[in-house]
């Protein structure tokens, strides 16, 4: 029977932390490292995005697998996280390794696409437009995915966007 | 010169007249009741998960070809649409160009608990109720409905047309009586929108 070669993957991720740490320090960018329960989100300021998500490109991270949003109302930021991993590298694929930014709350939020780096992030940079209105500048198709127009407008999944709450009992006629 | 007459005809009236003529006998009203109560070709719409019992309906076991029903995949040539669960906004825009397209007499049954009045999905700010996209005839109700259900509805249907003459009064006023005719209040395809 064909076995798959065994591989022990909390080395693998400290094997890709590492290799991300160097690529990103030999280039002089500034990022913070936050752990958690099994994975590891690098931080970096907006001026650093580009420039980080090349050296990680250069470094092996050859796609991005998804990309998630968090919104913080009370802090009045967005957070970010681009989720890399790899394809090509066998050494580091399997890892994945976030690459995180943070944005101000406001109306038009905006960060700059990484769809020039990785075009694998042009759908999740899509989605996050039409259910957050986070704007990327330079992403080459920047329409709704899932929702139409109007309902886009709404921003649904932000934290004060109100859903409707109906009465069971609306519409019906009272009764004596 | 000799003294002639022209007779001039309307063709609109005399048409009218001919229809009336005809499916005003009472065998001819039976007959397109008939035909069309066993000829429901549901459209291939799939909105949501219920699709699963709508395929297992049409599947060997209850054969959903042997009460005359035969899923179809183009709106030309059919006549029921069976909206299978969850409708969506994005959807219900399918729903409503699929059904301007079929050809009158059409009917359409609204299948499990999203599409009665949202199920899962109640108060989600994506989903809209098929009974503001378009009238519908039969509600069933389940979360999916069993195979059996969806036959039994395509039965209840067949009934109606016949015992109501829903078919032959529609072909014969340009609308059936017994239902009011919708039109979605909503922007569904979101072709009003402006800057997005
Ligand atoms: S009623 Fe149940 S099975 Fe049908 S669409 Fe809704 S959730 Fe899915």
């Amino acid at each position: 029977m064909l076995q798959a070669p065994s591989r022990d993957y909390s080395s693998v991720l400290g094997l890709a932390l590492e290799k991300a740490k160097n690529a990103l320090s030999s280039k002089g960018i500034v990022f913070s490292v936050e752990e958690g329960k099994g994975f590891y989100d690098i931080i970096v300021e907006r001026e650093y995005l580009v420039a980080g998500a090349t050296a990680l490109k250069e470094a092996g991270f050859d796609h991005v697998v998804s990309l998630t949003v968090t919104d913080y109302p009370k802090e009045k930021k967005f957070r970010l996280v681009y989720h890399l991993t790899s394809y090509l590298d066998y050494e580091i694929a399997g890892a994945i390794i976030g690459l995180g930014v943070e944005v101000p709350r406001s109306d038009r939020p905006s960060v700059p696409s990484l769809t020039q780096v990785w075009r694998s992030a042009e759908f999740q940079e899509r989605e996050v437009y039409e259910f957050f209105g986070i704007e990327f500048e330079g992403h080459p198709d920047l329409r709704p995915l899932l929702l139409t127009p109007p309902v886009a407008e709404l921003r649904p999944l932000r934290k004060d966007f109100v859903v409707r709450e109906e009465n069971i009992y609306e519409g019906v006629p009272k009764s004596g | 010169m000799q003294e002639g007459k022209a007779y001039v005809g309307n063709l609109d009236v005399t048409a009218k007249r001919a229809r009336d003529i005809l499916l005003g006998k009472v065998p001819l009203d039976k007959v397109v009741d008939w035909a069309t109560s066993f000829s429901l070709w549901p459209v291939h719409l799939t909105t949501s998960c219920c699709s699963t019992e709508f395929a297992a309906t049409f599947s060997p076991r209850v054969d959903g070809e042997q009460f005359g029903a035969l899923p179809w995949v183009g709106p030309r040539q059919t006549n029921l649409i069976i909206i299978e669960g969850t409708v969506t906004k994005k959807m219900a825009c399918a729903v409503r160009l699929t059904w301007e397209q079929m050809p009158a007499p059409k009917f359409a049954i609204a299948m499990g608990a999203c599409a009665l009045d949202g199920g899962l999905f109640y108060n989600s700010y994506n989903i809209v109720k098929p009974w503001q996209v378009i009238p519908i005839d039969i509600y069933l109700p389940g979360c999916p409905p069993r195979p059996e259900t969806l036959a039994r509805a395509i039965v209840t249907l067949q009934r109606k047309i016949r015992s109501k003459k829903v078919a032959s009064t529609w072909v014969r006023e340009g609308w059936r009586g017994d239902i009011e005719p919708v039109i979605p209040k909503e922007d569904l395809c979101g072709w009003a929108a402006k800057s997005i």
